[in-house]
């Protein structure tokens, strides 16, 4: 690979250095200069985590070559303030109004928004709130949601245009209170100016960089690995497989069934099979393709409900049914309760596996330290139990095996897992080396957790009233190849499974089946989601059946306080009816059965909806032919 | 991951067909990379390792543009952006600001170019439809011995098929060359799955030319694109509009024959629903860019019923 020699201007400082051909903008910026500010989400366009100006103009770094920049003049977030390449200034106006609004949750997509914010504001300092949103489009946000960062670009152009005074920047005060009153993070001048380093964004000397071999197959017996070659490669420090692992192998949150890459035989497309650490990215990935395996397929199985019919394929051995588990609850009598209804309403629901999308993918530093200490930094959502496991899983005494948490650039339950810690801490045993692992996007959607696609059997017993009499629910979850949070998750969608209200007979199961889909795990709701659902979608097609107002069906059945649930959990109060009346009056309800449709709806296209399709805030049409405007 | 042994930024054009003439088989011809870079990742192309890139950014002769005689020469290295910034491209290719606003977004289209993203022959590129209304040619260089030799042909005949073109070995690309259209106004409507950062399910473009009153349609040009293997000028629609009075009537009709074009693998009912739609509102806003009046009642989902 040739190198490149660069000149260059960044932020304010004239730079020269020798850059490899196949970098990109952003790989220089990050590795080269320690610029770590700017992030890499996506690696293909599609996140804005990496935005950065070259000659004045927002690009993303991951599409550009890094030789397109020679000679331009770049500015990252680490030059907005001022003083200094890396940010020893004073936050811009943009940058105090993101931290006015707490516009900065997980953090990760924060300094593109900057940028991006920053970029709108240069363009047409008077862009209104449409446009803003139209020049922020480029950007995506997992968690801190788009309001709060709209609402810092509005304050921040009105203070720059001199509308509103700087003071607005300003906290406001926290009264006696925190509760109720705006209160800016503690953590936000850190994510507002790119300085907080992520797992991706630490080096330390020495460092090895990983890359891992992940199964192409869905099911199939692994008969050979031969990584002779791929540990011969100039640049390899070490290429490990579970044949390397010291200890007692397996984890998971609730079941240990998960090696820490595939033993034996592989159980989903993308698990890790072997993984390699060397010198650079570049040789560790050339190493991967001379690792060689031999595989015997094996049938697999897809759907959890074929997956629980006698004589299925067995995910594993442990499991001959293929469950992972299963939740029954009990409660009063529900033959009786459907005697008792005058209406049946019965349906099956569906919901779909769905990726957490964190804007940052899974990244881990691992080292040794000078006592000996097996240290993994990650941003795990579960160290301590991460810690325990690891211990056993490479045969050390806990006090020599520590995991430090990094800022964690949303998790959503997806970084429960401990899928890659494992492999990292297992090459630097075996190499004495810091070892750092950065996941790209695409490896982190085919490998890691997903929220459990359910089917839901729903049987509801009614009166003419509205009054429930009995729930029969029966949800049959994806749990994928290997068990993670399944159990949890199971349970938790038992609990909630009927919602916030009051039925006399139920009948509820709920089943984590093994298949050899991508694995199921935690993820927001941890289950409930799924249940609330069926639930929910259940009431409205009862009320329209009974001619009901869907408010009031869930009014008439709703629990109270001092309610006692399914599990026999008492409640001492009970918001749902200040809930509903909340969603009822915010939501311009109109009051009725919900057997309204099409064109009969008065709530379509009305105040506070916006068409489909629409784009262009910036154009003022002047009427001519030919002749708009672009703001 | 996209590696390379060689990295090339000539800054002419003789100088960048020489590379490209000695450049190994498997090298790649650069010019935004919003293309090349996403393609060599996992799930795609993978990992990629290229002999030589040739990167065109440099080149001052494919930059900037000339107008002359009724079109547009647009040099390869154009990109999205300048077609919402420039005024005086938006004057004279009236449908582009509407086409670049829904392509990616503000910061790719920095990058892109036009000639990349034709070159690039996706079904679902933004960037042809509007090409073929304006009567686009491709401008294309090659080498014979050390002279630089020139060819041109129409969009229409460069485009073969999904990632096809007539581009030969050694050849680059050059220019593209349109008709200037002031006077005209335009439109381009597109859906995909969200608003930015999208490839289009289906795209419609429109230029129109009123009489001074704004009654009868002088001149029509209309494109679709995402609706078969590439992209097509409805030159019969066009030729049923010319010379008639503008009536809501008329422009219903016309937008339901081009239902019958749609020929894509997949979702072919929900294109023809929305090519309908397209074709109507295409007409809509490219009428009101004029000026005109466009004919009301505006209710283009129940003269569909
Ligand atoms: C996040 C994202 C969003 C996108 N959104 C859209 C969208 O909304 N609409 C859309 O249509 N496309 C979209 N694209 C695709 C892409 O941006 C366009 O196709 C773009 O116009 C390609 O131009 P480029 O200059 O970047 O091409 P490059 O990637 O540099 O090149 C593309 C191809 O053309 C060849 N080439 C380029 N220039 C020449 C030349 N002068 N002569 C000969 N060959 C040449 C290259 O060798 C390559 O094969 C998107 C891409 C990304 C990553
Ligand atoms: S857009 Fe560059 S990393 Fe996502
Ligand atoms: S704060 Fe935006 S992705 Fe987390």
């Amino acid at each position: 690979m040739s190198d490149i020699d660069l000149e260059l201007q960044v932020n304010n400082r004239n730079v020269r250095r020798r850059a490899q051909s196949h970098q990109r903008l952003l790989d220089f910026l990050r590795d080269d200069l320690n610029l770590t500010g700017t992030k890499e989400g996506c690696g293909a366009g599609e996140c804005g985590t990496c935005s950065v100006f070259v000659d004045g103009k927002l690009v993303k770094s991951c599409l550009m070559p890094v030789a397109k920049a020679q000679g331009t003049t770049i500015e990252t977030i680490e030059g907005l303030a001022g003083e200094g390449m890396s940010g020893a200034g004073d936050l811009t106006p943009v940058q105090k109004a993101f931290h006015k609004t707490g516009a900065s949750q997980c953090g990760y997509c924060i300094p593109g928004m900057v940028m991006a914010a920053t970029s709108a504001l240069r363009e047409n300092p008077a862009a209104d709130i449409e446009e803003i949103k139209e020049r922020l489009g480029g950007n995506i946000c997992r968690c801190t949601g788009y309001s709060k960062i709209f609402e810092a670009v509005e304050i921040a152009r009105d203070v720059i245009s001199g509308k509103i005074a700087a003071t607005a920047l300003d906290a406001d005060g926290a009264g006696s209170s925190y509760i109720g009153n705006n209160v800016r993070r503690l953590d936000a001048p850190s994510k507002v100016s790119g300085r907080l380093r992520y797992a991706g964004d630490m080096v330390m000397p020495g460092m090895l960089h990983m890359q891992v071999l992940r199964s192409p197959h869905a099911h199939a017996a692994i008969t050979s690995i031969d990584t002779s070659e791929a540990a011969a490669l100039p640049g390899v420090a070490c290429v490990i497989t579970a044949a390397d692992v010291p200890g007692e192998d397996g984890f998971g949150v609730f079941v240990h069934d998960q090696p820490i890459m595939a033993r034996d035989k592989i159980r989903y497309v993308g698990e890790a099979m072997a993984a390699v650490a060397a010198d650079d990215p570049p040789t560790a990935i050339k190493a991967l393709s001379l690792i060689k395996v031999a595989y015997e397929d094996l049938p697999a199985v897809f759907d959890p409900e074929e997956a629980m019919q006698p004589g299925a394929t067995v995910v594993h051995d442990y499991a001959p049914d293929n469950v992972v588990k299963h939740i029954p609850v009990r409660k009063g009598d529900v033959e009786a309760g459907f005697a008792d209804a005058d209406l049946i309403v019965e349906q099956t629901y569906e919901t779909q596996q769905v990726e957490h999308a964190y804007l940052e993918p899974e990244a881990g530093l691992a080292y040794v330290d000078h006592d000996d200490v097996v240290t993994v930094v990650s941003p795990s959502q579960n160290i301590t139990h991460h810690r325990h496991m690891l211990a056993k899983i490479i045969d050390r005494p806990i006090n020599k095996v520590r995991f430090i948490m990094s800022p964690v650039g949303g998790g959503f339950g997806g970084k429960e897992d401990m899928i890659y810690q494992g492999m990292l801490a297992l090459a630097t045993m075996k190499t004495g080396q810091p070892v750092r692992l950065v996941f790209t996007r695409e490896e982190s959607i085919i490998s890691t957790a997903k929220r459990h696609p359910a089917r839901i059997t729903y049987k509801m017993g009614l009166k003419n009233n509205g009054r429930i009499t009995a729930v029969a629910f029966r949800m049959i979850s994806d749990g994928g190849a290997y068990g993670l949070s399944t159990e949890g998750v199971m349970r938790k969608a038992a609990i909630l499974s009927c919602g916030p209200y009051d039925i006399p007979n139920v009948q509820i199961d709920t089943y984590g089946i093994y298949t050899n889909n991508t694995p199921s795990g935690a993820f927001r709701t941890f289950g409930a989601m799924q249940a609330q659902f069926a639930t929910e979608s259940h009431l409205d097609i009862c009320a329209e059946k009974l001619g009901l107002d869907p408010f009031e069906i869930r009014r008439i059945n709703m629990m109270g306080d001092g309610a006692v649930t399914h599990t026999q959990q008492t409640l001492g109060s009970v918001s749902i009816g200040q809930v509903l009346d909340a969603a009822e009056q915010s939501s311009g309800w109109e009051a009725g059965a919900p057997r309204m449709r099409g064109p009969e709806r008065s709530d379509l296209g009305g105040d506070g909806t916006r068409p489909p399709c629409t784009l262009g805030a910036r154009f003022r049409t002047s009427g001519k032919p030919g002749r708009q405007e672009v703001a | 991951m996209l590696t390379c042994d060689q990295y090339h930024m000539p800054t002419t054009l003789p100088e960048a067909l020489a590379l490209w003439r000695a450049a190994p088989e498997g090298s790649r011809l650069v010019a935004g990379a919003t293309d090349i870079l996403p393609w060599a990742r996992e799930g795609r192309a993978g990992h990629v390792h290229l002999p030589a890139m040739i990167d065109l950014s440099r080149i001052g002769e494919l930059s900037g543009y000339a107008i002359a005689d009724g079109r547009v020469r647009l040099g390869a290295n154009v990109v999205y952006q300048q077609f919402l910034t420039d005024d005086t491209l938006r004057a004279h290719l009236p449908c582009m600001p509407f086409c670049s606003i829904w392509f990616a977004d503000d910061q790719i289209r920095e990058q892109a170019t036009l000639a990349g993203n034709v070159v690039n022959a996706s079904p679902a590129a933004d960037g042809t439809p509007p090409v073929l209304a304006l009567n686009g040619d491709i401008e294309i260089a090659g080498l014979d011995g050390d002279t630089v030799v020139r060819r041109s042909l129409a969009v229409a005949d460069f485009l073969k098929g999904p990632g096809k073109t007539d581009l030969r070995p050694g050849e680059i690309v050059t220019a593209l060359t349109c008709d200037s259209l002031e006077g005209y106004g335009g439109s381009f409507q597109k859906v995909g799955q969200r608003r930015s950062l999208v490839i289009s399910s289906v795209c419609a473009v429109a230029c129109i030319k009123t009489d001074p009153a704004g009654e009868v349609f002088e001149d029509v040009r209309l494109a679709l694109g995402g609706i078969g293997p590439v992209p097509v000028r409805l030159t019969d629609i066009e030729d049923m509009l010319k010379g008639q009075r503008i009536t809501r009537e008329l422009i219903a009709e016309a937008s339901s024959i081009p239902v019958t074009r749609v020929a894509s693998r997949t979702r072919q009912d929900y294109r023809r629903t929305v090519v309908r739609g397209f074709v109507e509102a295409a007409i809509d806003d490219a009428l009101a860019d004029t000026g005109a009046p466009v004919p009301v009642p505006r209710e283009r989902e129940k003269s569909h019923v």
